[in-house]
């Protein structure tokens, strides 16, 4: 037998001066002599969408179990994708209930959202726990540059009361690194960019703004590596890389962009450069940017803070000029409950947006999508009475392999959240036997009828 | 959720064979009347053997009180609290009582029983519901009475950090079975034998046992049902209690005095065995060994209390639902709202101003 590819390392990296790009997994990547045994399978990866303050249930509820049929109105911008999604009812976070802690909901929920454990309440000497995608991080890092990514869109300040006596860097952190140490999701694109492929971030917007007049793309500073690499391709990588490469411009497009926004908007405000004026860009940004990073290896694990539990954001854009938190206390006035219905809907458009990007991606017989576990969940379930059971989850992707998507799967009224999180941590290759209050491994997402 | 406070009357969690005897609705009615004299909450229901018939009973029963005004069977009010039960996916085993009760129709021919429960994931895993009732109960204001098999116990105890948990939130823990000091009767707690053999070993908490033979001693009077449950035709337990047995009869009743012993321990109403070690064995017989260390006791009938506790049996267990009692704060909040309450009536004191005269 006569081999003329030639075989790619997984951790091949394009290199320029200031720059340095990892690659997609490619055909090239995988042994010439690979049988379907010793052919080495992507990487799973796993992230969490976090939405604030709950959903409407009356328009989020599907009703049934089973195989995924009619979509409920929020969770109709799935509709193309509900072949690749679960959609998960009854998961309980008994750590976000009041216990003998009074008020706070908001604040506990997001603390124990992805720790397990009832944060202590407090203001000043902050108390959660390791959340799990540290752990799995910490454990599936090694052959990657970003253990974890925290990704976040709205300005999220640490200290002070966030509520009832909460600490703002309960409701302001999905992830946490230690017990009192929670890390802060990256909110401005370009300084997410730049972690991910360059390293200007130091510099100050203005000299920022004079670099960029002679600002050449991260892909130019390659060019001459891309290009010899493309040579050595069969046609399949070459036109995967090429995607690649052009996903890289794309989002170097819309930071130009978001750039420009920062300059032009409201000059009186104080923005922080680089954000874009819009919600759905600033979505569509940093999660162009998580599926470059899992595309590439750069990480495998990621949390993203989509807004924060308790926010006041308004949605302008789509005709709601009223906060987001105060909306959802709408004791059943139905204009109002309108309103948290089209807020939920927009952002699970956005979401859906991303997840049809990972869908679209191929990694070898299969998918991005397939190879991931994206989480869009709350740690609210019905933002009005602020319960903590029965919380909106909505699992996207096969796990590599390990799930069957495209079904209702209801568990038993108190099955602890951690329960998935322990089914999610073992698909990464990082079994445990216990995290927070979990009770086992959740049944069902392999497609097991449950019913 | 409600806030509980350490003044918050004592959580009840009841783990009980529902529908296996009338003892056991009974014992359920008597915590609501409790509850209602805001005596104790109803913290948890839990049911010990897998049969989705006796979620539904219990749901409809939580229904009915939730409904706290008239026959409240329409099955619009939501239950108070989820109904865990153990699950099982074999045929449920015969069980007469129960089949009769969930068959109960009313004078128009309708199942007297309205429930949501339709699916086991209508109803919650009772280890976990147990555990998460533990974490909302101040240290020593929780209490848990078992009447049927020790099935939830054992699960209970296989949960992680359980134990010490356990020992903080209990107050008192009692079980409703045995023959004492020793004899033989119907397994209950022991019809899951390795369970019950785990829970004697492992539990971490004195035990105190109400035994057959007290329920015996001290029934519920059934000559009272007719007369005290006559506000309602159609209320559930008065039902439940007519599908028993031809009426009228007593209805032995150790869970009413393992309920009524755990809200009302400082009543007199019964004696207590010295402590000691019990055992079981899987045809029911029930032994118990005194021993200075041991961490058992059983509830012993005094006959000068025989009468005054049959009362309580009926004026509680058919005591109309009440109203469930205000909103509790914590006690930061509760004296801000005292606050503001007070500012309200002072200004309401205070004399008008002259009204402007006319022009």
């Amino acid at each position: 037998m006569i081999i003329t590819r030639k075989a790619v390392a997984r951790r091949t990296f394009l290199r320029g001066v200031g720059a340095t790009v990892a690659l997609p997994f490619l055909d090239a990547m995988v042994p010439a002599l690979a049988t379907a045994a010793t052919t080495p399978k992507p990487p799973v990866r796993m992230a969490f969408a976090y939405v604030p303050n709950g959903l409407n249930f009356k328009d989020y509820k599907l009703g049934y179990e089973g195989k995924l049929e009619k979509l409920s109105r929020i969770l109709q911008p799935l509709e193309p994708y509900k072949q690749d999604i679960n959609v998960l009812g009854n998961l309980t976070h008994n750590a976000g209930r009041a216990l003998l802690d009074g008020p706070g909901d908001h604040g506990r929920c997001s603390a124990s959202y992805l720790t397990g454990l009832q944060p202590r309440k407090t203001m000043s000497d902050i108390k959660a726990g390791v959340s799990f995608d540290q752990i799995v991080g910490q454990h599936v890092g090694a052959g990657t540059s970003f253990n974890t990514l925290e990704l976040g869109i709205e300005d999220a300040r640490q200290a002070g009361d966030c509520d009832s006596g909460y600490s703002c860097a309960y409701t302001n952190n999905l992830a946490w690194r230690a017990e009192a140490q929670p890390l802060p999701p990256t909110l401005n694109p370009r300084a997410l960019f730049e972690r991910l492929f360059g390293d200007d971030a130091a510099l100050s917007p203005e000299a920022r703004r004079r670099r960029n007049l002679y600002r050449r793309s991260v892909l130019d500073l390659v060019q001459d590596e891309a290009r010899q690499l493309s040579r050595d391709l069969g046609p399949t990588d070459q036109r995967k890389l090429d995607e690649y490469l052009s996903s890289i411009r794309e989002i170097e497009l819309q930071l130009a962009r978001a750039d420009k926004d920062s300059i032009s908007i409201d000059p009186g405000f104080e923005k922080p450069y680089g954000i874009p004026a819009d919600f759905a860009e600033h979505f569509s940004l940093m999660t162009n940017m998580l599926t470059v990073a899992f595309q590439s290896n750069l990480t495998r694990v990621a949390t993203f803070l989509v807004t924060r539990e308790g926010t006041s954001r308004t949605y302008r854009e789509i005709g709601i000029p009223d906060g987001h938190h105060p909306l959802t206390h709408h004791r059943g006035q139905e204009d109002l409950v309108e309103k948290v219905s089209k807020i939920n809907v927009y952002h699970m458009q956005q979401f859906a947006t991303w997840i049809g990007k990972l869908k679209a991606i191929k990694e070898g017989d299969s998918t991005l999508l397939d190879n991931c576990m994206i989480v869009y969940g709350a740690g609210l379930a019905d933002g009005n009475r602020h319960s903590h059971e029965d919380l909106p989850t909505i699992m996207a992707g096969r796990g590599g392999g390990s799930f069957q998507p495209g079904r209702s799967i209801v568990y038993r009224k108190e099955t602890p959240m951690c329960n998935l999180f322990l089914t999610m941590m073992d698909r990464m290759g990082v079994p445990t036997e216990h995290f927070g209050d979990s009770s086992g491994a959740l049944c069902g997402l392999d497609g097991l009828d449950l019913t | 959720m409600q806030f509980t406070t350490p003044e918050t009357p004592l959580g009840l969690m009841f783990d009980v064979n529902l529908g296996m005897t009338t003892d056991s609705v009974l014992a359920l009615a008597l915590l609501h009347g409790l509850a209602g004299k805001q005596e104790c909450r109803v913290a948890s229901l839990t049911i010990n053997y897998p049969d989705l018939r006796a979620a539904r009973l219990c749901d409809a029963i939580e229904r009915y009180y939730a409904s706290a005004t008239g026959p409240g069977l329409g099955g619009s009010v939501p239950a108070a609290v989820p109904i865990g039960i153990v699950e099982s996916r074999k045929a449920p085993a015969d069980q007469p009582l129960l089949a009769r009760t969930v068959a109960l129709k009313d004078g128009e021919g309708s199942k007297i029983w309205a429930s949501v429960i339709e699916k086991w994931n209508d109803t919650a895993i009772p280890e976990i519901l147990i555990r998460n009732t533990l974490m909302a109960n101040f240290d020593g204001r929780a209490a848990m009475v078992v009447s049927g098999p020790a099935t939830n116990l054992a699960t209970l105890l296989n949960l992680p950090d359980i134990i010490p948990l356990i020992s903080a939130k209990l107050k008192v823990m009692v079980i409703a079975d045995g023959e004492f000091p020793s004899g033989k009767s119907d397994p209950g707690f022991m019809s899951d034998l390795p369970a019950a053999k785990r829970v004697l070993a492992d539990w971490p908490t004195p035990i105190v046992f109400s035994g057959r033979e007290l329920g015996r001693q001290i029934p519920f009077p059934g000559a009272s049902v007719e007369k005290a449950f006559s506000y309602n035709p159609s209320h559930p337990i008065a039902a439940a209690y007519r599908a028993g047995r031809e009426m009228p009869y007593d209805a032995p009743a150790p869970a009413m005095a393992a309920v009524l012993y755990a809200v009302r321990r400082n009543e007199g109403y019964f004696k207590l065995s010295e402590p000691g070690v019990v055992s079981f064995s899987s045809d029911g017989g029930t032994e118990f060994r005194p021993s200075a260390d041991g961490r058992h006791r059983y509830l012993i009938a005094d006959p000068a209390q025989v009468e005054r506790i049959a009362k309580v049996y009926v004026e509680m267990a058919s005591a109309k639902p009440a109203a469930p009692p205000p909103r509790r704060l914590p006690p930061a909040l509760q004296k801000l709202e005292e606050e503001k309450a007070a500012a309200a009536a002072a200004k309401k004191q205070t004399p008008p101003a002259d009204p402007p005269k006319p022009r």
